[in-house]
């Protein structure tokens, strides 16, 4: 890993050229990148705030926290997919330490996941008076937490779909899946006992509900929730890295 | 200071019914200093063995030892550019792939820029460059790199003559300056000028190490043997 911090020059600009490449010529640039969630929020605010009624006060921001958070996940599961794979051109002519693709694709969402933040809560204060509040502070060390879970499982999907590109489908289905499995459109005490036991056997309910109480219920999060949080980051991060780690003396010939 | 690059080589790729070996047994040293050529015919496995001393693949067997970390690579001009960035992105983003921080490139960028004489489109998109354009933005990146061990493979191929005569002097001018090179080539004048020793490979196994002129010969009478 210290490899990465040599090469953080190469990771910065990863980013910066997908950044740069995404938006270049396009009239309306980064504002495009904000029309995905606010359609998405639109949408489910339309559908379970009106005609099948959730029951959650200020739905459209208790969505945009949960459906921001699983875009910064499932767009860098998504991304991860071709980390290895899209830069098998440069891994098979050049020597890098492979750890930066996925860690530039994580660092790339985690950009667009704070520039729709930033542009959001302003939104957020205008139409349902949110205020921040002290637990806000919270917000960071979950977010960091939330962004080594991630890198952990994209090293993980990132290293399966050298060897098998079948991962690609098969992550777009699992994070369909994973997406009515995690409370971003229903308040999880809404829902019975025994089916809140299966949508906390989802890893990402746990970070979901971390947001939910520091920018939503405005509580700062209990000890146990933050232990739960880090042992799955460590978790995922060692598995996801020891996996990666294992088989990267092979991605030059398999890419 | 002494400079030394020993290995020993075995490459197989993949495990299929009869194990296809692409380099076997391959063994020799380099000292600080030395031009190695090595030459054979298309799928004699050159271009592996350059990737195993790169560190691009790892051996299955046998191990290489660099006493000096500083390897460049070109094994193909511009790797990691993109066509939509410009010339002057493309730069940075071509250097920091070997590892260049922002300040080492900064001070490299006005020579990059100068030797590859384009210095009048750093601001396009270098899917406008000619292929010719985009391989001296290339080559004048990887020399500017100014790496202790250079490999370099066919990438002389490209560009008009005048280019290559350029190309041509700036090895010389590493070989004197005491760098050690590892250089591929399918042209026999090419080698005769950069190497002082050859290196020559068939179906995977060294077949001749020594002077250039011999190894040359020998590479000759294989292809006229096959």
């Amino acid at each position: 890993m210290s490899s990465v911090f040599r090469y953080r020059e190469l990771i910065r600009n990863l980013v910066f050229k997908d950044l740069k490449l995404k938006y270049r010529d396009s009239t309306f640039g980064f504002l495009w990148s904000l029309a995905n969630p606010l359609l998405v929020i639109s949408v489910y605010s339309f559908v379970f705030g009106h005609l099948l009624p959730v029951g959650v006060e200020r739905f459209p921001y208790f969505l945009m926290i949960g459906i921001l958070a699983w875009n910064f996940f499932a767009q860098s599961l998504m991304m991860s997919t071709g980390s290895i794979l899209d830069n098998g051109n440069l891994i098979r002519k050049v020597a890098v330490p492979m750890e930066v693709f996925p860690v530039a694709t994580v660092l790339f969402n985690l950009a667009q996941y704070l520039l729709a933040l930033v542009v959001l809560f302003p939104l957020a204060f205008v139409f349902f008076g949110v205020l921040p509040s002290w637990s806000w502070l919270a917000f960071f060390p979950i977010l960091a937490l939330h962004v080594l879970f991630t890198l952990g499982a994209c090293f993980v999907v990132a290293t399966a779909t050298v060897f098998y590109r079948d991962v690609r489908h098969f992550t777009e289905i699992l994070l369909m899946l994973l997406f009515w499995l995690t409370p971003i459109i229903y308040d999880i005490r809404s829902i019975t006992p025994s089916l809140q036991s299966v949508i906390y056997l989802n890893p990402i309910t746990f970070f979901t509900l971390g947001y939910q109480n520091v920018l939503y219920y405005n509580i700062f999060p209990s000890f146990q929730e933050v232990a739960v949080l880090t042992l799955l980051t460590v978790l995922m991060m060692v598995t996801g890295y020891a996996v990666f780690v294992r088989l990267k003396p092979r991605f030059a010939e398999e890419v | 200071m002494k400079s030394q690059v020993i290995g020993i080589f075995h490459k197989r790729f993949r495990e299929e019914r009869e194990t296809l070996w692409a380099l076997k047994g391959v063994t020799f040293d380099i000292r600080s200093g030395e031009a190695l050529g090595l030459i054979g015919r298309n799928g004699s496995g050159k271009s592996t063995l350059l990737k195993i001393i790169a560190g691009i693949y790892s051996p299955s067997s046998g191990q290489v030892r660099l006493s000096n970390p500083r390897v460049g690579t070109m094994i193909e001009l511009g790797v990691g550019f993109h066509p939509e960035l410009t010339g002057e992105e493309n730069i940075y983003l071509g250097a920091s792939i070997y590892g260049l921080s922002r300040k080492e490139v900064d001070k490299i960028y006005p020579e990059v820029v100068a030797f590859s004489e384009l210095d009048s489109f750093m601001d396009t998109s270098i899917k406008n460059y000619s292929s010719g354009m985009q391989a001296r933005l290339g080559f004048a990146l990887a020399v500017n790199l100014d790496p202790d061990i250079l490999l370099v493979d066919e990438v002389l191929a490209v560009g008009d003559e005048a280019f290559q005569r350029k190309c041509m002097a700036r090895m010389e001018q590493f070989r004197s300056a005491g760098k050690t090179i590892v250089f591929v080539s399918h042209s026999p004048e090419d080698v005769r000028r950069i190497c002082d020793r050859a290196c020559v490979l068939d179906f995977g196994s060294m077949v001749f190490l020594g002077k250039t002129g011999e190894a040359i010969d020998r590479y000759h009478a294989l292809l006229g043997a096959a």
